[in-house]
């Protein structure tokens, strides 16, 4: 249910109000109409929070999704170059991603989601290959293709299984991939500020916390908590 | 041990590092060619050397951090056992990331005190890696009950202490880049330079050589993790 809840975030995006510029607003403290005030824009601070939460929440679901549908085949297939894939392994996702954003001056949103979901897929496939096998290495699997199935039939019968089997491994990915965006652009390095993220919120707010710092940057930080907390709460349940 | 079944083991290992080198070798070659000029640092002396030099300034930050990391936190796995992988409080103290510690620090530190210093990095690299590091520990040791809890709290400590001996280079080889992602992170939002940061400033001044070595360290450090792994599996459980 909760990740169904997830995946219905990122049409909320879609439903929210377009954030508006109006100088005449700017740098409001909270008020009954903004809660968390205004930016120097005039922007709204609950609004530009939500749009930006929406979005993290939205791209992490897409890119853990687009990573457990790459482990899949890795992990149901044979296991080839193993050496190769284990030296590429050593090297945590986010390094090789700050990295490459700092060699090629930044990275793109389709850019990040891509190189993102194929790192996370390239990590996630051990843990998805030790799920499988019992079963992958057993005679029931190869029973349909002995009795002459096609793939099509093969794909029925198995996918359903293999979806079930996969699935446990998204909140992990889901939050991997919400953290390491949120790095991202914490650290200037991700895809243009032209879009809200969590990232790039914490990125403005972060610096001016200590000194002159908005309700929007405590909330950002909170929503992190909130989050992290969410995350923990998924992890001691599934461990239970 | 049967030498006759250590020989295919031996030869899947070379195999197995060898798929590995071409890795290594492909990702030397990837910083080599990498687009743009060499930023380098001393006027006439430009070609083969270094852009930035290597010193203690940058160095000691990260390795007071690591080592501080490597002592407290198999010294606390050994006090605390395997139950403390179960344990609700260490998820809670786990879930948040690297920089929101940093963001806290920097969100409470006083503006009159200057920016936080080598110090500030040390403690907030230490709040945020040692519950990953005290589950990763922990969750290897083995269970405690029925055996040897049975025999007593000197019998718990010898068959921790024996077990935290065997893991811990390969959990030193492991989490080493972890620990080195996580410095990058909480250096650049404290701004203090350390070793992580060095990683980064040679990519973006094209310091090949500099490159170069820090992916050999890499690759040293995962064949030695895979030779370790290779010799474990040989010698059975």
């Amino acid at each position: 249910m909760k990740r169904r809840v997830l995946l219905l975030l990122t049409p909320m995006l879609l439903l929210l109000p377009e954030l508006r510029v109006d100088p005449f607003r700017a740098d409001l403290p909270c008020q009954w109409l903004h809660p968390l005030g205004t930016d120097a824009l005039g922007r709204d601070g609950l609004l530009r929070l939500m749009h930006a939460a929406s979005r993290s929440v939205g791209f992490a679901s897409a890119v853990s999704l687009l990573a457990l549908g790459g482990a899949l085949p890795m992990a149901l297939g044979e296991e080839r170059f193993r050496g190769a894939r284990s030296a590429l392994r050593i090297v945590p996702p986010l390094l090789l991603l700050l990295s490459l954003a700092v060699a090629l001056d930044g990275l793109g949103w389709m850019g990040l989601a891509f190189t993102l979901s194929a790192l996370l897929a390239l990590q996630a496939e051990p843990a998805l290959r030790a799920r499988l096998d019992p079963i992958r290495r057993a005679p029931v699997w190869s029973m349909a293709r002995i009795q002459g199935a096609g793939m099509g039939h093969r794909l029925r019968v198995w996918a359903p299984w293999a979806y079930g089997e996969a699935l446990p491994l998204l909140p992990s990915l889901w939050i991997a991939v919400l953290w390491d965006e949120g790095v991202l652009r914490l650290l200037g390095l991700g895809p243009p500020p032209t879009r809200d993220s969590l990232g790039l919120l914490l990125y403005e707010e972060l610096p001016r916390l200590s000194t002159d710092g908005t309700m929007l940057g405590w909330a950002s930080l909170v929503l992190v908590v909130a989050l992290a907390a969410w995350s923990a709460s998924k992890t001691s349940m599934e461990e239970s | 041990m049967d030498p006759e079944t250590l020989k295919p083991r031996s030869r899947g290992l070379w195999g197995h590092l060898l798929q590995g080198w071409v890795v290594w070798v492909l990702a030397l070659g990837a910083a080599w060619t990498l687009p743009g000029r060499a930023i380098l640092g001393r006027e006439g002396r430009d070609v083969g050397v270094s852009a930035l030099p290597l010193g203690l300034g940058i160095v000691a930050p990260s390795l007071v951090s690591m080592v501080a990391l490597a002592l407290v936190a198999p010294l606390l796995a050994w006090a605390m056992g395997s139950r403390l992988a179960r344990h609700r409080g260490l998820a809670l103290w786990e879930a948040p990331p690297g920089f929101f510690w940093a963001g806290l620090l920097l969100a409470i530190w006083p503006a009159s005190a200057g920016p936080p210093g080598r110090l500030a990095l040390v403690l907030v690299f230490l709040i945020a890696a040692l519950p990953s590091e005290l589950r990763w520990l922990c969750q290897a040791m083995p269970r405690e009950e029925p055996f040897p809890a049975v025999w007593g709290r000197r019998a718990v400590r010898c068959c921790r202490s024996r077990t935290l001996r065997r893991l811990a280079p390969r959990w030193l080889a492991v989490r080493l880049p972890l620990w080195l992602t996580a410095t990058v992170v909480l250096e650049r939002i404290l701004a203090v330079p350390a070793l992580g940061s060095d990683w980064m400033a040679r990519l973006a001044a094209r310091d090949r050589i500099g490159l170069a070595c820090w992916i050999l360290a890499l690759a040293l450090l995962w064949t030695l993790m895979v030779r370790a792994e290779g010799l474990s599996s040989q010698e059975g459980p």
